[in-house]
């Protein structure tokens, strides 16, 4: 009687353990900011094979009003096999998306060119949907549970392209600013190089009419 | 019943422990921070390890962190001192970017730490299981809780992109009315500075008896 009721406990946190590894709903979405002076990796565990992983990352130009427009970020990312998934070159900001080959530690890389460090605004997120294989495995699982999870991957779509909005507006704003700034600058020293030009002119024409140099010259 | 209930309860414990974070290296003498935009009044948790390097024994004493969260304003939320790993949680008291920073004391061989970093602000860093707790809510119910708790964060936050947005009208309308203002000015600081010139030189020349 004893090992009957072990045995039944024993089945159903076996199948408890099942249950949890479909219910999964994916990884937690990170949105950060990370300051890149040369070369920065971050790396995201990837639990099952099939998963898709998308993101997005803006490179925030704080430095925008000094200096001429940043050359752009380089991104790559790695498989856990050490293969290339996805690559994108000189550009201030992109979205990414593919489908992961094997489970493992996914490496996302940003390099920066220039020599200015540079701050990234990125955001990952990996989605696991349970498919047919994983419903024929275990009878918990309802049918019900997969357009769950295809429901919760197309909102977290949303909150992504969301996160990349936010970003590229942070972005915006600082150039916005930053012109805004310079037109003011600009024109004041304009407006002072042109006064100083002239008073210098004047200052000359009257020397050169002054009695210490050569009066008749002229 | 309850039996049922415990392993709602079960299922859910186990669910909420499963963290899939991020990781990081750290050269030994180099500082990282990492930050992150919250809104005020947002809840954000956090949690930080250093990856053991020899599995089995303690972390030795050159991989220990120091870690350092500070609010937009300086102000310090949580700090660590040579520790392997920690939490934090707090509610966000203002909007604005709040930062990580770790930091590895130098060490001669130079190592490199790898650390674990967990950072969830909003939806994600809700406490579902005493949510499912306090209610005795069945597992889908839970899931579409979160769904709903996810459209909601959504929808604020396209009021509040909209707003930024507004913001952004009002400051390239400004800069354009401030072009024109300055151009118009311009003209006219360059048209009284010619007029100047020529009276002040013609005064200059009557003086002289040139003229």
């Amino acid at each position: 009687m004893e090992k009957r009721k072990r045995f039944e406990t024993a089945k159903i946190y076996v199948a408890y353990g099942f249950l949890l590894s479909l219910i999964d709903n994916g990884s937690v979405a990170t949105a950060l900011s990370i300051t890149v002076t040369e070369f920065e990796c971050v790396s995201e565990q990837v639990l099952h094979e099939g998963d898709t992983v998308s993101g997005n990352f803006v490179a925030i130009d704080h430095d925008i009003f000094w200096s001429s427009d940043h050359p752009g970020i380089d991104f790559t990312a790695t498989a856990p096999g050490g293969s290339i998934v996805s690559s994108l070159k000189g550009t201030s900001g992109d979205k990414f998306k593919f489908k992961a080959q094997k489970s493992g530690i996914y490496k996302f890389c940003f390099r920066n060119p220039a020599s200015t460090p540079e701050t990234v605004s990125f955001y990952i997120h990996v989605g696991h949907i349970p498919n047919e294989h994983d419903l024929a495995k275990d009878e918990h699982m309802d049918p019900l549970n997969i357009k769950i999870a295809e429901l919760r991957e197309a909102l977290e779509a949303i909150t992504t392209e969301q996160k990349f909005l936010k970003a590229r507006d942070a972005r915006h704003r600082y150039t916005n600013v930053s012109t805004n700034k310079r037109v003011i600058y600009f024109t004041l020293a304009e407006y002072l190089v042109f006064a100083g030009a002239s008073a210098l002119q004047v200052l000359y024409i009257r020397n050169l009419f002054s009695k210490s140099v050569a009066y008749n010259r002229v | 019943m309850s039996r049922i209930n415990f392993h709602i309860i079960l299922i859910l414990g186990l669910m909420s422990t499963v963290a899939h974070s991020m990781r990081f290296d750290l050269q030994s003498g180099a500082t990282k921070c990492i930050s992150d935009d919250i809104k005020s009044s947002a809840m954000t948790v956090g949690k930080y390890a250093v990856v053991n390097p020899n599995e089995g024994s303690s972390v030795p004493d050159s991989h220990k962190l120091t870690v350092r969260v500070t609010s937009p304003h300086g102000s310090n939320y949580h700090y660590g001192d040579h520790v392997e790993s920690g939490n934090f949680a707090f509610t966000a008291a203002e909007t604005g970017d709040y930062s990580a920073c770790f930091w590895v004391s130098d060490h001669k061989p130079s190592t490199t730490v790898t650390i674990d970093f967990d950072w969830k602000t909003g939806v994600a860093a809700k406490d579902w299981s005493n949510v499912a707790k306090k209610g005795q809510i069945e597992l889908m119910e839970l899931e579409l809780k979160k769904l709903y708790d996810t459209v909601s964060s959504i929808h604020d936050e396209m009021f509040y992109l909209r707003e930024r947005e507004e913001e952004m009208q009002q400051l390239n309308r400004s800069t354009n009315s401030k072009m024109a203002v300055f151009s118009g000015l311009s003209l006219f600081v360059c048209l009284s500075v010619a007029g100047l010139q020529l009276w002040h030189l013609k005064m200059f020349f009557a003086r002289k008896k040139l003229l």
